[in-house]
């Protein structure tokens, strides 16, 4: 009752399909009977692995195969939804649901206009990004090992009272079919590795989080040093516990590739998300073509960046993906669009479209998001003419008000800058400021650009993502 | 539309026995199953309009084995891959460190918790859930014409739950709920300010529920903002329950499990009977609560639940222990004993059990205050109702630093306005230490770790900056 899955062996359908085509079909043409104007089927199976490990003794391995399909049909200009772990289910949804959407159309007031879709490119193919180490062929001793380099670069150290590990990985294989005939069927991986180094003296308890990953398998890790990543992770821990709490105000910021990362990912990324301009909860709503932004300051997203924790070959719409350059040289140049938000704002659809798993509809989201570099050379031609300034680096994640325009984001150490040199170690340090007024105000970026740290992006849902850049300046940002 | 299918709680637990029956032709030492099938339906609102209804099913089961102290766990969704799934646990075992004296709970008899089923949740069709998205829609318009629901949702939902044991324990049981968000947003003159809240029941809530007051009542009164020239202070800080309960829920429950006391990771390891909050504060983990959203008969280990107060009049009594963390840091050495507090956390089928908190309060021995003797204490400081960031509080220090767009400045005991924005920080485990008082009301919230939150409005004196933006 559960799951009514076909394949019960060999989750490796790279090849094969879990969804039964003609039956499939069969439901989409009876969504179209009986009033649907679009309808699609997506179904996604997961094929997971995670391990936590703790100062280098196995804590929990877990190896999981999760299934989740969803059904989404437009009826009178409204989403109907119906998702299930039940494959075999859906031909018992069709009609529900699609009486469940027109219901909803039937409550649109008078002047208000029904959901459409921008049209796109039909295709009836498969892509798979394979891995060189496929993930589902990694035994559990191999990520040990890994994990265990982690740790030895992590620990030995009298003040390092414990390092947790961890191991992630998955392979992601979707089906798509619609009523408009698009039949794509696409699978890729992501891996991560990541390390919590915890200290203590003197009754002080500081924590320090590392973390390495991209999409790929086993070759993502493979290409990190471990060791050293840990003994990094194990400095900066034991730097913490000498840190001072962090002075409060307006003052010059210098932001490390990880936290400039962060930064535009919730400062601008999300203010770019076409379905929360749409729903007038974006502080960028009526800002394309103006600018708003320092003139340096150029940003992308971009799926198609191979081995980025972002990446995918096909958003969850079926349409192909492309990088989007949301500003160019300081000025707003595009939002990031799902198939409905693009027809709303009569734009083609750029691929933004992803869903946390089988089991959700597709929102608009962020990819891997970057800042070009600039042409300082180095963080010391950004810092030499700060008298008084805080250098930030690392980040413990962020948070954003879209509509407001307010973001937040905490970094995991920092040092004071005092007439352009580092000084003193901070802890606690957090970056507060409103998108339109900051972006303004960067007014420095190194040249080499680059990804940094993976992460995770929470809107409801929550998919992997990645972001970076160069190491950047912020003439003025309030620091906490 | 029927939510719950006809016979649902049987066929779980018939795929469990499935499950068992594997583990035993496996011959496995002890094992746990967990099954989980949760149904509903949904709807979401953005821009003032209902954008779309849904609804479904989804569910799996997770498997736990344990072989001389060793365990494995694996998590499926199809039962026909059970055998898979046992050996993957039972190899994952063979690869584990032993933890001498693990073993699964027996069967203990376990207090009934009521009020966590409403059947008239089950009857509620999505049709019941727009006319109530409609009522919402219109409620807001009518405490302010010009405030709109840019986001949020209401639903509705069903969830079979099994357990069973190679010892005995066997659990069955459906849950129901019943949910509603919203972010409401008031935008005059392109000055917007915003304000989400939420509020969840086991049983069937009224068709407005008071947080739809509150979200626009806080998207006004952080309209026109005070122009701020100072710069960062030190000042007390009136946090609502709303406000306080991220950073609260971030911070204090993962320094309570037992696990992190003795590791040492917690800013309150060492400290046990000692004092660690103002003397008059207590804290209570009630995991028996009736209506409970985390509360129940029995843990994710099936131990059964109990209440157990934590910190007493300011004094760290207990710690929360789940059976597996207790063996392991015995045999570690790390504590002479230690035993289940029923503290076993499931974080459904996915994952084994983990420790944590239920349904927490947080009490005082001292009278509750109105929110006006509150304000009066305080004098001049601020009201925070939202932070964002709490989740980049450290749980191992108690340091946070976050920014709040719903913050008022109060002077001589009188609201002043708003503040655009501000960054707040500080060191919760301090300043819980000193001068505190709550508030009458306390309302039930959400958490960063586990469990509710029950919290009402909490003045806070000393140790906190503001910084103005």
């Amino acid at each position: 009752m559960v799951m009514a899955s076909k394949r019960g062996e060999a989750h490796t359908p790279s090849t094969g399909r879990y969804l039964e085509t003609e039956r499939v079909r069969e439901a989409l043409e009876a969504a179209t009977d009986y009033g649907a104007t679009y309808a699609e089927v997506r179904v996604v199976s997961l094929t997971e692995s995670t391990v936590a490990m703790r100062d280098g003794q196995l804590e929990r391995a877990i190896p999981g195969q999760e299934l989740g399909m969803t059904l989404r049909v437009l009826a009178n200009g409204s989403w109907g939804v119906h998702s299930t772990t039940d494959l075999a289910s859906l031909n018992d949804q069709i009609e529900s649901t699609t009486r469940l959407a027109k219901a909803v159309a039937s409550r649109r007031a008078k002047g208000e206009r029904p959901i459409g879709l921008a049209e796109v490119p039909i295709f009836e193919d498969e892509h798979h990004w394979k891995s060189t180490l496929d993930v589902r062929h990694t035994e559990l001793d191999a990520k040990i090992e890994h994990m265990n380099d982690l740790y030895r670069g992590a620990t030995g150290h009298d003040d390092i009272v414990s390092v947790r590990t961890g191991w992630s990985d998955e392979h992601i294989h979707t089906e798509l079919m619609t009523t408009e005939g698009m039949d794509r069927v696409w699978s890729f991986q992501r891996s991560l590795i990541h390390g919590m180094v915890t200290a203590r003296r003197n009754g002080e308890v500081v924590s320090y989080r590392t973390r390495h990953g991209g999409q790929g398998g086993l070759e993502v890790i493979q290409a990190c040093d471990l060791v050293e990543l840990g003994e990094q992770a194990q400095k900066a821990a034991l730097r913490l516990l000498e840190a001072e709490r962090a002075p409060s105000g307006k003052m010059p910021l210098i932001a490390d590739k990880d936290l400039t990362g962060v930064y535009i990912h919730e400062a601008l990324g999300h203010p770019c998300e076409a379905d929360l301009v749409a729903a007038g909860d974006s502080c960028l709503d009526g800002k394309l073509g103006h600018k708003i932004g320092n003139e340096l300051v150029t940003v992308v997203d971009d799926p198609t960046m191979m081995g980025g924790y972002g990446a995918y070959p096909i958003d969850d719409e079926g349409v192909n993906t492309r990088p989007k350059v949301l500003i160019k040289n300081g000025v707003l140049t595009e939002y990031l669009n799902h198939r409905e938000t693009a027809h709303h704002f009569d734009v083609d659809p750029n691929g933004g479209a992803r869903a946390q798993d089988g089991l959700h509809h597709p929102l608009v989201r962020m990819s891997n998001t970057m800042i070009h570099g600039g042409k300082h050379k180095d963080m010391d031609a950004l810092m030499e003419d700060i008298e008084y300034g805080v250098y930030a680096c690392g980040t413990r994640g962020g948070q954003v008000d879209t509509g407001r325009g307010s973001f937040q984001f905490a970094a995991q150490e920092a040092w004071l800058i005092e007439n352009g040199e580092l000084t003193r170690p901070l802890k606690d340090v957090s970056v507060s400021g409103l998108t339109l007024e900051i972006l303004k105000n960067v007014d420095g970026l190194t040249r080499d650009a680059s990804l940094a740290s993976p992460g995770f992006c929470g809107k409801g849902q929550t998919v992997p993502v990645g972001d970076g850049g160069p190491v950047m300046r912020i003439r003025e940002a309030l620091v906490g | 539309m029927k939510m719950l299918p006809d016979g649902a709680e049987d066929r779980l637990l018939s795929n469990a026995d499935q499950l068992a029956n594997v583990c035993r032709e496996n011959n496995v030492q002890q094992w746990d199953i967990i099954g989980f099938q949760a149904y509903g339906h949904q709807l979401d609102i953005e821009a003032g309009k209902i954008t779309m209804a849904g609804g479904g099913g989804e569910g799996g089961f997770g498997i736990r084995v344990v072989e001389d102290g060793r365990f494995g766990f694996a998590h499926l969704v199809d039962v026909s891959g059970a055998e898979r799934a046992v050996q993957q646990a039972l190899s994952i075992a063979r690869k584990s460190p032993k933890i001498a004296g693990f073993l699964l709970p027996s069967e203990q008899e376990a207090q009934d918790v009521p009020g966590r089923f409403d059947a008239e949740i089950l009857n509620v069709h999505p049709e019941d859930l727009l006319e109530q998205a409609d009522g919402v829609l219109s409620a807001v318009k009518g405490l302010d014409e010009r405030a709109i629901v840019t986001g949020g949702g209401v639903g509705v939902s069903a969830t079979a739950a099994c357990f069973m044991t190679s010892e005995g324990i066997l659990s069955t049981g459906i849950t129901t709920s019943h949910g509603i968000g919203l972010q409401v947003t008031i935008d005059v003159d392109g000055e917007l300010t915003s304000s989400y809240q939420g509020q969840s029941s086991r049983t069937k809530m009224e068709d407005v529920p008071s947080c739809v007051e509150r979200a626009v009542h806080w998207a006004q009164v952080t309209q026109n903002p005070l122009r701020v020239e100072s710069g960062a202070e030190e000042a007390p800080v009136l946090f609502t329950s709303e406000g306080f309960s991220p950073l609260f829920s971030m911070v204090v429950p993962p320094a309570l499990t037992g696990e992190k006391m003795v590791r040492n990771e917690s800013f309150w390891s060492e400290k046990m009977e000692q004092q660690v909050l103002h003397e008059s504060l207590s804290i209570t983990d009630n995991g028996l609560l009736a209506g409970g959203m985390a509360s129940g008969s029995r843990d994710g280990e099936g131990v059964p639940r109990r209440t157990q107060q934590l910190i007493e009049n300011g004094r760290l009594v207990k710690t929360l222990w789940s059976t597996r963390d207790a063996a392991q840091q015995v045999a570690e050495g790390r504590i002479d004993a230690a035993s289940s507090t029923g503290s076993a956390v499931s974080g459904g089928h996915q994952s084994p059990p983990s420790t944590g908190c239920t349904e927490l309060f947080l009490t005082s021995s001292k009278k509750g205050k109105s929110w006006d003797e509150l304000l009066q204490q305080m004098g001049d400081g601020y009201v925070v109702n939202g932070v964002m960031g709490a989740h980049t509080a450290n749980p191992s220090s108690g340091d946070f630093s976050v920014t709040t767009s719903s913050i008022l400045k109060v002077e001589g005991g009188e609201i002043i306005g708003p503040l655009k924005q501000a960054g707040l920080s500080g060191n919760l485990a301090r300043s819980l230490c000193e001068s505190v008082e709550l508030g009458v009301d306390v309302r039930r919230q959400g958490s960063y770790s586990s469990g509710s939150m029950h919290l009402p409005d909490v003045l806070l004196s000393y140790g906190l900056r503001i910084n103005p933006a």
